[in-house]
């Protein structure tokens, strides 16, 4: 209820990597999420900076690795708030430094105080911790952009809502925001060179993370080029435009002048410079797969302060953190999404075994079962887990359910509905191409013609589903990667296989090189549990 | 065993990949045992060779060589060797100290060369038991911390157990090749190749919406895929000439009973491997014999005498010397001239290619054989993404044909033998069981026609010659493992590849129509096929291939 801009990514490659995205109004956001809150029963909310943490010696053997618990929070005012189970979720702000030009000053953002006092504190725990950046494009003011200059990207119509409660979205298709694209010129090269004496942020990223989060970092490491700079809204009632693909820190009079260089921008005016934070953040491999600390019992972190990037990164842990404190302060079993059945699974698996050395940011392709990672089928992957845990509502189940059975048995009915090859292709005037006496089911033929040819040709035992819009689409991509699947699933039997091998105890996995043969994880992990097999 | 994570956390020294970053790349300092063993041959000879490897190496030198410095790394020094439990002087011999990381396991190294008497060499070993942290290495473990500290990859290892294993001169250059990184060097660069191929497509696949990623991308794999596949296949398509010099040439020699057999396998191998007589089917199961010829490992097998027969004990020797004869690489076909012979007095117009041919079909020999579905490459361009190799079915044939019994044939017969030009023989006997096959005869056909030629196994005479022969055919069989790219030893390696093959070629023929997830699943196979072949390949290496290639991040 607060979307201004409904886009589907990738369309063009295939469902298993499209990619719902929405753009959101600040405002509408902060107004809902915050009735939705403090609307909750049962909870208490309070607005106060923590200082420090409550806790108590683990009454664990000396040599486990859990060293304390967690009981609850000190707040600045030195008020105690006690608890079964904390979260964490600062941030930027643990020990943030805002970065513009050659400024530092410590804050967690622009106009927020940094958490210094929490920082030590997790220090004085014994995390192993490290120093991470990111940042944060300049705003603009809307009616200073010529956006006749820009390319337009409308949202789609029709808009796709997220939840498969929902089939549409609050506003309609053409009250959308639509969003601007230009490109940033050749020029504004030599102002990035010159603005590097006065650039601390970027002359200390050098080193820094894979991929080019600022615009300095574009520059240095692909010249002679032209980037994309998109053009969002941030709400209706916002004047302020954020230009995503500029975010940088260099000192405001640079930006300025960059920002005068892109075409539709020469009279655009900045009412906030770009600006770079270095923050704290844990090593993950110092959390569970729930998020609870391996140090402190109780402790869960999510988001920025385990590493990561992005507001799907962050929300995914949160949901997990948020969980995992709700059971375990009830003494349920913890809540695990593992690597095959969501992205989820992928991203918390990453940073508990690998860690990392730059902002986490998740991509598809560090998904190996990316065919069955789809949006169009979390329902089936999550929603009946996440109702046994208690984090589900039942309306919300009942509808994967009926789902989960309409699929089945629509599936059921396309592999029993077989004919021979050259019928299909009678059927669906196509071209034959392979020898008579062949039979094909309906789900293979569906794996090259769409749902409605297959519908229009075998009206007496499909016309059912002709006026089902969301089923056809789901059945569609179903058959789509029905092969592929069943391909991956021999490979996993293989990996299983090769799991019988013996191996010896005394191998010391840790110091076998990175590229002959064992990734990282594989070999903590082996290292960890010296497998027989 | 989240326990240990965190402890290698903290215990992190910085080791070879990513000194840059953050200690992610870390490892606990080794605290693997010291291994040591005989490494020279068991027995009494004049020098025996003990090699020991691990942390514990310099208090070995300390303790026994009594250094108190450490040597000069790489050099001999004589030094009494003395037990340090009992101060026991075991012997005098030259000590050689390989400091880490430059010796052959990678870690601390010291080799002992003493004298080869068994009671110096177990009272070295005795003392180096009691050295604390000291073991006896398993078989192969110092080539297993060689490939588990980087110092040999998966092909290096096996060139080096080939090399070990060697008994002739060519699988001995082979060997030295593939452990020279000859091979490995060949897949690296596949791994490099397909990785970027499948990093171009992930990039593709995750960013080209919203960052600049060109449509070409994928055309420019298209074509790299293509020309991937066309390198693999011609790798493939050798004929198996890597593992037959590997593993041995099967040559097996056929005929009917008392033809001389085996008295040809006794003449080849230089001993009475086979029981001869004059009785007809003596020889009745499989008799296997291996022999070096001229630097080429064969495996020679003496079979049943082909014929119908109601023994039982000899049919089955029948059946097995027929399926035998449908394995071998090498067919030699035994025949006997003084049947020939007969023939003439009986027959005046009986020639010897019809003897010869008339022969071969009544043992019912197929010499014809289909060998594996071979590719012919021969111009294809390279730039066309599209073409497949062109995969022909060819048959195959390496057929030495012995008359035998050149000292029993007198007279005319004898004359009429000297007269014929083995060529022409060849040639003729080559044409007429080419016209039987039904096929047809391509011009330049690689196809070799049988070879003929006259022996006598009581006598020797004809035997250069045969052997000369033979020669040549195992010469094609094996190829030079010198020449050319490096040759396919190993059937693992042919199952990796032939599968990468398959999908690279399913991603070959998908259409713009197709599915992109699912076409780049057919690459990931082949990154995971690849990978077992040089080592996995994770996602961080592709995904340092795009944040290398292409300017990503918002």
């Amino acid at each position: 209820i607060s979307g201004v801009n409904y886009v589907t990514l990738n369309k063009t490659k295939g469902p298993a990597v499209w990619g719902p995205r929405a753009q959101i109004d600040r405002d509408l956001y902060k107004r809902h999420m915050q009735a939705e809150i403090l609307g909750t029963s049962n909870l208490t909310v309070t607005e106060c900076a923590v200082e420090d943490l409550i806790l108590t010696e683990s009454q664990q053997s000396a040599s486990s690795i859990t060293k304390s618990i967690c009981k609850g929070v000190i707040l600045s005012t030195g008020e105690m708030v006690e608890s079964k189970t904390v979260v964490i979720t600062t941030g930027t702000f643990l020990r943030g430094c805002i970065n513009i030009g050659l400024s530092v000053r410590p804050a967690g953002r622009i106009g927020d105080e940094p958490a210094i006092g929490l920082a030590r504190s997790l220090e004085k725990a014994g995390f192993t911790m490290g120093r991470l950046k990111t940042g944060t494009p300049p705003r603009l003011d809307k009616n200073t952009i010529d956006y006749t200059q820009c390319g337009v990207t409308k949202g789609d119509n029709p808009p796709e809502p997220f939840s498969y409660l929902s089939t549409d979205v609050w506003i309609k298709a053409d009250e959308q925001l639509d969003c601007h694209i230009t490109r940033t010129s050749l020029e504004i090269e030599q102002i990035v060179h010159d603005s590097l004496p006065e650039n601390k942020h970027v002359k200390e990223e050098l080193s820094g993370p894979r991929y080019c989060p600022s615009l300095e970092s574009k520059v240095l490491k692909f010249p002679g080029r032209t980037h994309q700079v998109w053009l969002e809204p941030e709400g209706f009632s916002s004047d302020l435009v954020y230009p995503n693909g500029l975010s940088c820190t260099m000192p405001a009079e640079y930006q300025q002048r960059i920002i005068n260089l892109i075409p539709g921008l020469q009279r655009a005016k900045i009412v906030r410079p770009g600006y770079g934070v270095e923050y704290d953040y844990i090593d993950p491999r110092q959390l569970r797969p729930t998020l609870e600390t391996l140090p402190i019992e109780n402790l869960f972190l999510a988001g920025q302060i385990n590493g990561t990037t992005g507001y799907e990164e962050a929300a995914a842990q949160g949901i997990i953190a948020g969980i995992n404190a709700g059971l375990k302060g009830q003494n349920h079993e913890p809540f695990i999404v593992d690597r095959t059945e969501g992205y989820i699974g992928v991203l918390i698996d990453d940073l508990t075994t690998h860690g990392t050395n730059e902002p986490y940011r998740m991509f598809p392709s560090r998904a190996e079962f990316r065919i069955c990672l789809r949006a169009d089928n979390a329902d089936m992957r999550l929603t009946r887990k996440g109702y046994k845990t208690g984090c589900v509502q039942r309306a919300r189940y009942e509808s994967a359910c009926r789902m989960a059975d309409l699929l089945d048995s629509n599936l059921d009915l396309l592999r029993s509905l077989k004919l021979e090859t050259y019928k299909w292709d009678e059927l669906l005037s196509r071209a034959s191409s392979r020898p008579k006496g062949k039979v094909k089911s309906a789900v293979a033929v569906l794996q090259m013609v769409s749902i409605d040819e297959l519908i229009k040709v075998q009206q007496t035992e499909l016309g059912h589903l002709q006026s089902d819009r969301i089923l056809k689409k789901r059945l569609e991509i179903e058959a789509l990667y029905m092969l592929e699947i069943e391909k991956q699933q021999e490979e996993i039997s293989e990996v299983r296989k090769d799991e019988l091998l013996v191996l010896p105890m005394d191998i010391d996995y840790l110091r076998m090189p990175n590229n002959r043969g064992l990734p990282n994880d594989v070999r903590l992990k082996l290292a960890e549990s010296r497998p027989h097999t | 065993m989240v326990a240990t994570t965190n402890q290698s956390f903290t215990q992190s020294s910085s080791l070879v990949k990513n000194e840059n970053k953050l200690d992610i790349n870390t490892s606990t300092s080794s605290h693997q045992s010291t291994i040591f063993c005989l490494s020279s041959g068991k027995g009494k000879c004049g020098i025996a060779v003990i090699r020991v490897s691990g942390q514990a190496c310099r208090q070995v030198l300390k303790d026994m060589a009594q250094f108190h410095h450490m040597p000069i790394p790489r050099q001999a020094v004589l030094r009494k060797i003395v037990d340090s439990g009992n101060g026991v002087v075991i012997d005098k011999g030259l000590v050689i100290f390989f400091p880490a990381p430059h010796s052959f396991t990678g870690e601390d190294c010291v080799e002992f060369h003493l004298h080869g008497g068994p009671a110096v060499v177990s009272a070295l070993l005795c003392a180096l038991h009691s050295i604390p942290g000291c073991r006896e290495a398993h078989p192969g473990e110092f080539t297993k911390r060689a490939f588990m500290n980087g110092k040999l990859d998966m092909t290096e290892v096996e060139g080096l157990g080939d090399l070990i294993h060697a008994e002739t001169e060519v699988q001995r250059r082979q060997a030295l090749r593939q452990m020279d990184g000859d091979l490995s060097q060949l897949y690296q660069g596949w791994r490099a190749d397909i990785i970027k191929c499948v990093a171009d497509l992930e990039a593709f696949i995750d960013f080209s919406e919203d960052q600049d990623i060109e449509e070409h991308v994928v055309e420019s794999v298209k074509s790299r895929v293509g020309k991937l596949r066309l390198e693999i296949s011609r790798h493939l398509h050798d004929n198996r000439q890597g593992e037959r010099l590997r593993d041995g040439v099967q040559v097996v020699i056929l005929g009917e009973p008392n033809v001389g057999k085996s008295s040809l396998m006794n003449a080849l191998s230089q001993r009475p491997a086979a029981i001869v007589t004059d009785v007809a089917g003596t020889t009745r199961d499989i008799i296997e014999t291996h022999l070096n010829i001229a630097g080429y490992p064969v495996l020679l097998s003496d079979t049943a005498g082909l014929r119908d027969t109601a023994d039982k004990v000899e049919k089955e020797g029948v059946i097995r010397a027929r399926k035998r004869a449908e394995q071998a690489d090498v067919k030699v076909v035994v025949l006997d001239l003084q049947q020939w012979q007969n023939c003439k007095n009986n027959n005046r117009k009986s020639s010897i290619t019809e003897f010869v041919i008339s022969q071969i079909n009544s043992l019912g020999l197929q010499l014809y054989q289909a060998s594996a579905s071979s590719l012919q490459i021969l111009n294809a361009d390279l730039s066309d993404s599209d073409s497949t190799p062109q995969l022909v079915d060819e048959e195959y044939c390496q057929t030495i044909i012995v008359l035998n019994k050149l000292d029993l044939v007198q007279g005319n017969t004898l004359e009429d033998l000297k007269s014929i030009d083995n060529k022409v023989l060849n040639c003729a006997v080559g044409s007429c069981l080419e016209a039987q096959s039904g096929r047809e005869l391509e011009p330049n056909s690689p196809v070799d026609f049988p070879s003929v030629c006259c022996v006598s196994c009581t006598t020797g005479e004809g035997m250069q010659e045969f052997l000369a022969i033979l020669e040549s055919k195992l010469k094609i069989m094996c190829g030079d493992p010198l020449a050319g790219s490096p040759s396919l030893t190993q059937a693992r390696h042919r199952s990796h590849l032939t599968k990468c093959l398959a999908d690279l070629e399913q991603f070959g023929q998908m259409t713009p129509a197709d599915d992109f997830v699912i076409a780049s699943e057919a690459l990931r196979r082949v990154l995971r096929e690849i990978g077992k072949l040089t080592g996995k390949i994770t996602t961080e290496e592709i995904l340092d291939v795009i944040f290398r290639d292409f300017c990503i991040g918002k």
